[in-house]
C-alpha cells in the first residue's frame, strides 16, 4: 500500500556511505605507551633487575659521571643513580596510584551520584566539597605531613588520596551532569529501567572516558606533588631513594655532581609527559561529538 | 465520533509547577482532557505554553502538583517504584532531538531491546527475532545495521530506532513530543507516514504534541491548543481548523505560513508576545494580546464549554461558527 | 560590464570546499546568480544543501585556513572573493549586513544592547556618544521594539526570542546596508513571532529600499515573500526563478518532492504525504552524476553518471537541472 518497503534498500545504500571517521592514536602515543609500561615493568621488578643495590655505597666511585660501570653515574656516596632511578619510580608509582585510586573510589561514585540524583543530596554534597576546594591543597597536605609522624608511604598515599577527592568529585559530577540531561536517560526511565541499570548502561559508558583521561592526568599531578613534598622533605625518609627526595639532596651539590639532579628530573618529567599526552589523545579518541562533523 | 467510549486517557485539572515562593511559575494551570482509544489527539501551541510540561507529567516525568490522570482506569499519579515503571511501559514516549535520545555508546540492537531487557519479559532467541522484525518494521535492515551504534545514524534513523524502541512493550499510548520538527521536510513526511502506518498495525492512540500547526493537522483527529498553561481550545481537526472559535486559534492559524504563493497573503498578525508564566494575566489569559478582549475577560476566566458537538472553547465571545 | 555593474549582487561559479580529515567537502559547488536592487530572493534547501554556507561565502566569512573559495562574488560591482580582510570589514555594515538563526549567538551577553548598536554606530560612522545613542534608539524604535528608551540598557539575556531578533535587526541596520542576508531568521520562533518578523523585514526592506536574501528550509516562509527563489540541493542550484514559477511550473524532481511533502494545514487531517526516500547525500562521497539521482523515481543511466547543467525554461530567468525534467504543465499546489 506504501513505498515504504523500498525504504530499507535505499536506506541501506546511503548508511554504508557514513563512515566512523575516527584518527588513529598515532606513533607518539604508542611510544608514551611504551615507556609509561617500561616505567611500571622496572619498578615491579626493579629487585630482578640487573642492577645494583640502591643502598649500596661504593666509596671508590663517589660522584662519577656516567660510564660503563654506571650508566647514570653515582652520587655522593657512592650509590648508583640508576639503580635509585628504578627504585625511585616505585615510590612515585605507588603514590600515584594509591592515591588516585582513594581518590576516584570515592570522589567518582559521589560524583555521579550527586549529578545523577540531584535534589538535596546534590546540593549538600557539592557545597561540601566546594568548602574542601577552598583550603589550599598544598599546604594543607604540607601541615598534615610535617605533623603527621612518623612519616610512611602508607600515610602519604592517604593523604594525597583524601585532597583529590573533592577534585575527582567535582569533574565526574560535570561530566555526569552533561549526560543525565540528555533525553536518552529520561528515554530509558521511560522503558522501566531501575536507577542502579542507568548508572550502570546509560551513565557509565559516556563518562568512562572523560574519568579515564582525567585519571592519567590526575596520577601526573599526584607525582608531581609527591615530588614537590620530597623535595620539602616531607616524602617518604631517606634513605629510600624517590625522584622528589633525590633531586632534592641532589640540590646541595649541584655544582659538583648536575648528573645528580639530571637523571632523577628527566625521568619524572618524561614520565609526566608521557602520561599527560596519552589522556589528551585519548579523551580526543573518545569523544564522539567530535567524530561528527 | 464521541459516543459514550470511555477514554483510554482521563487527566483533569493537571497543574505542573516549578521553582519554589515568589518564583512559583504554573507551567501547566489546570489542563483537562481525554484521548478514546485508537485516536490522535494534537496538541499544539506556542513556546512556554506548558504542552511538553503536559507530555511529560503523564508520564511522570516531571511531578505533578495537583490534578489526576488515569490510563485505562489505573491512577498513574498514585503509583510508585516498580509499580509506576511498570505503568510507564503502557505508554511510551518519543522526544524531540532524535540524536540526543539514544545513548551513542550503545548498538541500536541494545537500545530497541532495552525495554525487554528490563523486565527480562522475552529473552533468548524470542527476543531476537523481536528486534529484529521491529527494528525491519521501521525501515532499518537489522542484519546490516543492529549492531552498529547509535552515534553513526543520521537524525531520521535516530527517530526511526526511537519509534522500535517505544513499539517494544506493546505500549497503548504514545506521546511524540515534537517528534518530527528537528527533521528536513523530506525526512519529517517520511516519519509521519511511518507513524501513521505503526499507529494502524499496533492499535496505538496517540498524543501529538508539536507547535507546527501543518504537522498537527496531517495527523490528528482532533486537536487542543494550549495558551500559557491552558487549553484555550479542543475540537475535532477538521472544523477546528476550518472555524476556529478562539480568537487566538484564528490567529495562530493566521501566523501559519502555506508553502503556496496565492494562499491568502498574512491576515491579521497578532501583536505582542505571550506574557511571562510567572505573572499570568487576570482573567482570561490570553486578553492581554486578544482584540476583543473587554471588562469581562479581565475579571472571569472563561472555562472550556461546548460550542459544537465535541468542540470546546474557553472563551467568553467565541467566534461564530456559521459559514466560512 | 556595465550591465553588471548596475546589479546588486552578482555571483560566478562560487564554490566553496571544505578540506576535512575525511577529504574535500565541496559544501558548495559551483553555484551562479544574479540578483537586482529591491528585491527579495529565497534560497531554499534542506540541512546540508549548503544554502547557509552560501550565504556565509557571498558575506565574504569565510576566513579558516581549511576553506578554498574560488569564482566570483560581486557586490556592487566590488570582488568579494579573495578580498582583503580590511576591504570586506569596509563593505560589511554598510553594503552587506547579515543575521542568523540564533540571535543569541551575535549578541554579547554581557553588554546592554543599545551599547551593542552605539558601538557600531561610533566606530563604523564616527559618530559621537549622544548622537549613537540618539540614533540606536530610533533604530530600535524601527524594528518595533515598545518603549526603546528603557530597552536601550537590556541585557540580551533579559529579552524574549523575538525581541531578541529584533535587535540584530537594528544592529544589521545601523549602516544602512544595501544587502541584507537572513540566515533562517524565523527558525527558532514561534508562529506569531515569526510572522511579526518576516512582516517586519518585508516592511524595512521598502522603507530602507535594500535587498534582502531569506535563506531558510521553510517554504512557507518564502512563498508569499520573495520574488525568485533559489532551490539548492547537495551544494547546488537545481531550480531558480520567479516564486510563482517555481511552486506552479516548477520542473526539477526534487522541487516537486520538497513541496509535497511538506504538510499543509489545508489538507484533512490523515493526509498520507508524499515522500521522497533516502535522505541527502553524503557531500564526502559526491558522484559524477546527478545529487539527486539515488532519491529519484525518474533517474535514468544517464542521471547516475553525469551531473546535468542548469537549463533555460520556457519563462525568462527560470532554469532547472535536469536530464528527465517534470512536463511543461502548470500545477496547482492547493489540493
Amino acid at each position: 500500500m506504501s513505498n515504504f518497503p523500498q525504504f530499507s534498500v535505499l536506506e541501506e545504500a546511503i548508511l554504508v556511505e557514513k563512515p566512523e571517521a575516527k584518527e588513529p592514536l598515532g606513533i607518539l602515543f604508542w611510544i608514551c605507551v611504551g615507556w609509561i609500561g617500561l616505567n611500571i615493568v622496572g619498578a615491579l621488578f626493579a629487585n630482578v633487575l640487573p642492577i645494583e643495590n640502591p643502598l649500596f655505597q661504593n666509596y671508590s666511585f663517589i660522584n662519577s659521571g656516567p660510564s660503563l660501570h654506571h650508566l647514570f653515574g653515582t652520587d655522593d656516596l657512592g650509590r648508583d643513580i640508576l639503580a635509585r632511578v628504578i627504585y625511585g619510580s616505585r615510590v612515585s608509582l605507588s603514590v600515584g596510584a594509591g592515591a588516585m585510586v582513594i581518590g576516584f573510589g570515592v570522589g567518582a561514585p559521589l560524583g555521579m551520584l550527586a549529578a545523577y540524583r540531584r535534589g538535596r543530596f546534590d546540593t549538600i554534597l557539592t557545597n561540601v566539597m566546594y568548602v574542601l576546594l577552598a583550603f589550599p591543597a598544598i599546604i594543607a597536605t604540607i601541615a598534615i605531613l610535617s605533623f603527621w609522624t612518623p612519616r610512611s608511604l602508607f600515610k602519604i598515599i592517604v593523604v594525597i588520596g583524601v585532597a583529590s577527592i573533592p577534585l575527582v568529585y567535582r569533574v565526574i559530577r560535570t561530566a555526569t551532569l552533561s549526560v543525565a540531561t540528555k533525553d536518552f536517560i529520561i528515554a530509558a526511565k521511560v522503558q522501566g529501567a531501575t536507577d542502579r541499570r542507568i548508572i550502570f548502561r546509560e551513565l557509565t559508558p559516556n563518562i568512562a572516558p572523560i574519568a579515564i583521561s582525567f585519571l592519567l592526568i590526575g596520577v601526573a599531578t599526584v607525582i608531581a606533588l609527591e615530588g614537590a613534598l620530597a623535595f620539602l622533605g616531607l616524602s617518604v625518609n631517606p634513605p629510600t631513594p624517590s625522584w622528589g627526595n633525590m633531586i632534592n639532596e641532589a640540590r646541595t651539590i649541584l655544582q659538583v655532581n648536575p648528573w645528580l639532579v639530571i637523571f632523577p628530573s628527566a625521568a619524572l618529567c618524561l614520565f609526566l609527559l608521557c602520561l599527560n599526552f596519552i589522556g589528551d589523545r585519548l579523551r580526543h579518541h573518545f569523544d564522539v561529538t567530535e567524530v561528527k562533523l | 465520533m464521541t459516543e459514550t467510549r470511555e477514554p483510554l486517557l482521563k487527566v483533569s485539572d493537571l497543574v505542573v509547577t516549578f521553582g519554589m515562593g515568589r518564583h512559583q511559575v504554573a507551567a501547566v494551570a489546570g489542563v483537562s482532557f481525554e484521548i478514546y482509544e485508537g485516536e490522535t489527539l494534537g496538541l499544539v501551541g506556542e513556546s512556554g505554553c506548558g504542552k511538553s510540561t503536559t507530555g511529560k507529567a503523564l508520564m511522570r516525568i516531571v511531578e505533578p502538583s495537583s490534578g489526576t490522570i488515569e490510563l485505562d482506569g489505573t491512577d498513574v499519579i498514585a503509583q510508585k517504584g516498580k509499580a509506576l515503571r511498570n505503568i510507564r511501559t503502557r505508554m511510551q514516549m518519543i522526544f524531540q532531538d532524535p540524536i540526543s535520545s539514544l545513548n551513542p555508546r550503545r548498538r541500536i540492537k541494545d537500545i530497541v531491546a532495552e525495554p525487554l531487557d528490563c523486565w527480562k519479559s522475552v529473552t533468548g532467541d524470542e527476543r531476537d527475532v523481536l528486534i529484529s522484525d521491529l527494528l525491519t518494521k521501521v525501515g532499518i535492515d537489522p542484519k546490516v545495521y543492529g549492531n552498529r551504534y547509535a552515534r553513526q545514524f543520521s537524525g531520521g534513523q535516530c527517530q526511526r530506532i526511537s519509534i522500535a524502541r517505544s513499539l517494544a512493550m506493546r505500549p497503548k499510548l504514545l506521546i511524540c513530543d515534537e517528534m518530527v520538527s528537528a527533521l528536513d521536510v523530506s525526512v519529517q513526511a517520511q516519519i509521519l507516514n511511518l507513524l501513521e502506518d505503526l499507529k494502524h498495525e499496533y492499535g496505538l492512540t496517540l498524543l501529538f504534541i508539536a507547535h507546527d500547526l501543518a504537522v498537527v493537522k496531517n495527523v490528528s483527529d482532533r486537536v487542543a491548543v494550549m495558551y500559557l498553561g491552558r487549553i484555550c481550545e479542543i475540537g475535532p481537526a477538521d472544523t477546528l481548523y476550518e472555524a476556529p472559535a478562539h480568537p487566538y486559534t484564528k490567529f495562530l492559524l493566521g501566523a501559519a505560513l502555506e508553502a503556496d504563493p496565492d494562499s491568502p497573503v498574512h491576515g491579521e498578525v497578532l501583536g505582542g508576545e505571550p506574557p511571562s508564566p510567572l505573572n499570568p494575566p487576570s482573567g482570561c489569559r490570553f486578553r492581554t494580546r486578544c482584540p476583543f478582549a473587554t471588562e469581562k475577560c479581565v475579571e472571569i476566566e472563561p472555562q472550556l464549554e461546548e460550542v459544537a458537538p465535541g468542540h470546546h472553547v474557553a472563551c467568553h465571545y467565541p467566534l461564530t461558527i456559521s459559514k466560512k | 560590464m556595465s550591465v553588471e555593474q548596475e546589479k546588486l549582487l552578482v555571483v560566478k561559479d562560487l564554490a566553496t570546499t571544505f578540506h576535512t580529515a575525511g577529504g574535500d567537502l565541496p559544501a558548495v559547488g559551483g553555484v551562479s546568480f544574479d540578483m537586482e536592487r529591491n528585491q527579495t530572493i529565497g534560497i531554499v534547501g534542506e540541512s546540508g544543501s549548503g544554502k547557509t554556507v552560501l550565504s556565509r561565502t557571498i558575506m565574504g566569512l569565510q576566513q579558516r585556513t581549511n576553506v578554498t573559495v574560488t569564482g566570483s562574488v560581486l557586490l556592487s560591482g566590488f570582488e568579494m572573493v579573495g578580498a582583503s580582510e580590511d576591504d570586506k570589514r569596509k563593505r560589511w555594515g554598510t553594503e552587506v549586513a547579515m543575521i542568523f538563526q540564533d540571535p543569541m549567538t551575535s549578541l554579547n551577553p554581557v553588554m546592554k544592547v543599545g551599547k551593542q548598536i552605539d558601538e557600531t554606530l561610533r566606530v563604523r560612522l564616527g559618530m559621537s556618544k549622544v548622537d549613537a545613542k540618539a540614533r540606536a534608539i530610533e533604530l530600535l524604535e524601527l524594528v518595533g521594539i515598545p518603549s526603546p528608551q528603557y530597552r536601550y540598557d537590556a541585557y540580551p539575556g533579559q529579552l524574549s526570542g523575538g525581541m531578541r531578533q529584533r535587535v540584530v535587526i537594528a544592529i544589521a541596520l545601523a549602516c544602512s546596508p544595501q544587502l541584507l542576508l537572513a540566515d533562517e531568521p524565523t527558525t527558532g520562533l514561534d508562529v506569531t513571532i515569526q510572522a511579526q518578523i518576516l512582516n517586519l523585514l518585508e516592511e524595512l526592506k521598502e522603507r530602507l529600499e535594500m535587498s534582502v536574501v531569506l535563506v531558510t528550509h521553510d517554504l512557507g516562509v518564502v512563498a508569499t515573500r520573495t520574488s525568485r527563489i533559489i532551490v539548492m540541493y547537495a551544494g547546488r542550484i537545481v531550480e531558480i526563478g520567479s516564486t510563482r514559477e517555481v511552486f506552479a511550473g516548477h520542473r526539477m524532481p526534487y522541487t516537486r518532492a520538497l513541496l509535497e511533502s511538506s504538510p499543509k494545514v489545508s489538507n484533512a487531517s490523515h493526509t498520507r504525504l508524499t515522500t521522497i526516500p533516502g535522505r541527502p547525500p553524503n557531500l564526502l562521497k559526491l558522484t559524477d552524476g546527478c545529487s539527486f539521482a539515488p532519491r529519484c523515481s525518474y533517474a535514468t543511466d544517464k542521471c547516475r553518471v553525469e551531473r546535468p547543467e542548469l537549463q533555460a525554461a520556457d519563462e525568462p530567468g527560470h532554469m532547472f537541472a535536469c536530464w528527465n525534467p517534470l512536463p511543461k504543465t502548470r500545477r496547482t499546489v492547493r489540493k
